[in-house]
């Protein structure tokens, strides 16, 4: 064969070194490495990107101009509340749904494919394969996320511009023709000339208070929260479920439980006295199928009302919790599975 | 004494029937060596328990009783896997990546980085003959090139150990036949291997020691010369003999109390012929 000769050459650039290089090439062997996590968060993204999931973007910005379409005949703050109340609704759906759909499918496709027992051959600890994973997938909502609240925010900032403009060009008119009724009247005119821009100032004041206010980061936050709350369910499922319909299906079936749950729990609460015994199962219950009410902050937000400090730092310890338990929890079952 | 690359004992399997009391037994007592620098046939028929010895070997299945080692690490601490590098039947690696970030993720999951790895890379993709396909997708590699990468990124780490599960299968003779002359390129490197094969012609041509599995434990293990080898016959092949000569042979053959078991012309093998054709 006549790439004999240059394959042996490269064979020894390749492989000659060996011995001399294997403290270099070996590096004391450490129980967790952040690099080999990164390693595989990275790939993970890489591979959810390529597969080319941000594409759903693209509906997503459909939604957001569809729903500012149909509104011309309300008042602003009825339409930005329209327009807030559906960007953020479907934001909570899209980062749910990307959260399930993607994770569903990592395990059970790396195990068909076999690429896991390359992975596993080296030494790599399973609890960082999972985390590896799991982290990719909430840099994937990350980034979705950040996307669709600058998409959010430019359409929800060009329509309060829009109304300030019509708002100021409508009283520069007013006032226009005040001034003409000015040259000829007396001059309690001037006063109300004056009052004008007074009320041109409060009206922008108004648009500007029911648009943009702090309380959208905290709606925003919880919504993210939600999502990795579900990546994190989702490939607990995926380490026992034996399909990724399983998976899916499982998961959404929480989803809807965990929406309706509280409901659940208040009519059994008024007729159960709390005996510890109903205490401890629902908790077990409240684990299986997270309290997705305590998520929810959209409604209050776009209501208008505040949010405490408090009930934000609440519900978000309470996403991080739940993220890090199913996390464990899916090690758990996955260092005694057998490949 | 120097240890030995892969240590089994008294190894068992035994997997649990889901829904039922019975049990298979996937492995049964086995006891193997695999020295250092060999290259090592595991054969058997489908369900013998190749992939699963394999499996324990890498710490990928928990074993029900007995022990495995890596150069006397136990293999089941994550550790001892710094020194194998492993390649599965049929794998399919991220067909998104391309061949080089293939090899690089691989080394990051070894603690690589840097330069070094990106040369190491640069290295195996040669040594593989893809230098040419470093930068394209794996989703368009024919199914040798991906036997060739998976060889490459079992490589990355510099392991001592490498163990391929049916290297060759599937892929077309010219490029079973480079795997092959890398196998055996690895082997005058010193590099242990591990070969689990049903191609016996290409396990007979490269393994020097070989262990056939049959339902579970190893039913024949040794050096294979001593194995095949026909001990009180003798092989002769003559070129240019006339059959002049070919008489004289044979009757001297026949007066030193010996017999002529065959005569015939040898041949050519079909894969030299098939090659020699498609070059």
């Amino acid at each position: 064969m006549s790439n004999q000769s240059t394959d042996t050459s490269v064979a020894e650039t390749a492989l000659k070194r060996a011995p001399a290089s294997r403290g270099h090439i070996h590096p004391h062997h450490q129980s967790f490495s952040f690099a080999r996590v990164f390693a595989i968060a990275s790939n993970t993204l890489l591979e959810l990107v390529r597969l080319k999931v941000f594409y759903f973007l693209l509906i997503f910005a459909l939604v957001l101009i569809g729903s500012s379409a149909f509104m011309i005949n309300f008042t602003f703050q009825e339409q930005f509340q329209v327009l807030k109340d559906s960007s953020l609704g479907a934001m909570s759906i899209f980062t749910w749904l990307l959260a399930v759909l993607a994770t569903a499918m990592l395990l059970p496709k790396d195990i068909e494919d076999r690429t896991l027992y390359t992975i596993l051959a080296k030494p790599v600890p399973r609890f960082e394969y999972l985390l590896g994973k799991l982290l990719g997938v909430l840099g994937l909502l990350f980034i979705s996320t950040v996307v669709m609240t600058g998409l959010f925010f430019t359409v929800l900032y060009a329509r309060q511009e829009l109304e300030i403009a019509k708002v100021v060009q409508e009283s520069a008119a007013m006032a226009k023709g005040m001034e003409a009724a000015a040259e000829t009247a007396t001059e309690a005119v001037t006063g109300t000339v004056a009052s004008v821009s007074e009320q041109t100032a409060a009206a922008v004041k108004a648009i500007k208070d029911s648009t943009f206010s702090w309380s959208l980061g905290p709606a925003i936050v919880a919504i993210y929260l939600k999502a990795a709350l579900f990546a994190a369910l989702t490939l607990l499922i995926s380490t026992f479920a034996s399909s990724w319909i399983f998976t899916i299906v499982t998961s959404v079936a929480i989803y809807f439980i965990g929406t309706i749950q509280p409901i659940a729990r208040e009519y059994w609460l008024a007729n159960n006295a709390g005996t510890p015994l109903a205490k401890a199962f629902l908790a077990l219950v409240a684990l299986l199928f997270p309290d997705l009410q305590l998520f929810n902050l959209v409604d209050d937000i776009v209501a208008g009302n505040t949010i405490s400090n408090i009930l934000f730092l609440k519900t978000a310890s309470l996403g991080v919790v739940y993220v890090t338990v199913y996390l464990f929890l899916a090690y758990f079952i996955f260092s005694k599975k057998e490949l | 004494m120097t240890e030995p690359a892969i240590s089994i004992r008294n190894l068992t399997k035994v997997y649990p029937v889901p829904f039922r009391r019975e049990r298979v037994v996937a492995v049964r007592d086995l006891t193997l060596n695999v020295e250092p620098g060999q290259v090592y046939g595991l054969l058997g028929p489908n369900g013998s328990g190749k992939s699963t010895t394999m499996k324990i070997v890498l710490g990928l299945v928990p074993p029900t009783s007995g022990e495995t080692q890596i150069f006397g690490r136990d293999s089941s601490l994550v550790e001892s896997h710094e020194e194998v590098g492993f390649l599965p039947e049929n794998p399919y690696f991220y067909k998104y990546l391309t061949g080089e970030e293939t090899l690089r993720f691989y080394g990051k999951l070894c603690g690589m980085r840097g330069q070094a790895l990106k040369d190491r890379s640069r290295d195996l993709l040669k040594l593989v003959g893809l230098e040419n396909a470093a930068d394209r997708r794996l989703g368009g590699y024919s199914k040798g090139m991906l036997q060739r990468i998976g060889l490459a990124q079992a490589l990355i780490q510099e392991p001592r150990l490498l163990v391929l599960d049916e290297p060759t299968a599937g892929v077309d003779p010219a490029g079973s036949r480079e795997i092959r002359d890398l196998i055996l390129d690895f082997k005058s490197r010193g590099i242990t291997i591990l070969l689990c094969s049903h191609l016996l012609g290409q396990v007979q041509e490269i393994c020097d020691r070989v262990g056939i599995l049959h339902k579970g434990s190893l039913v024949r293990e040794g050096r294979l010369e001593e194995l095949i080898s026909v001990e009180n016959q003798t092989q002769l092949i003559l070129e240019n003999a006339s059959p002049e000569l070919l008489a004289k042979i044979e009757a001297e053959v026949a007066r030193g109390g010996a017999g002529l078991v065959e005569k015939s012309k040898p041949q050519t093998t079909l894969e030299r012929y098939f090659l020699e054709v498609t070059k």
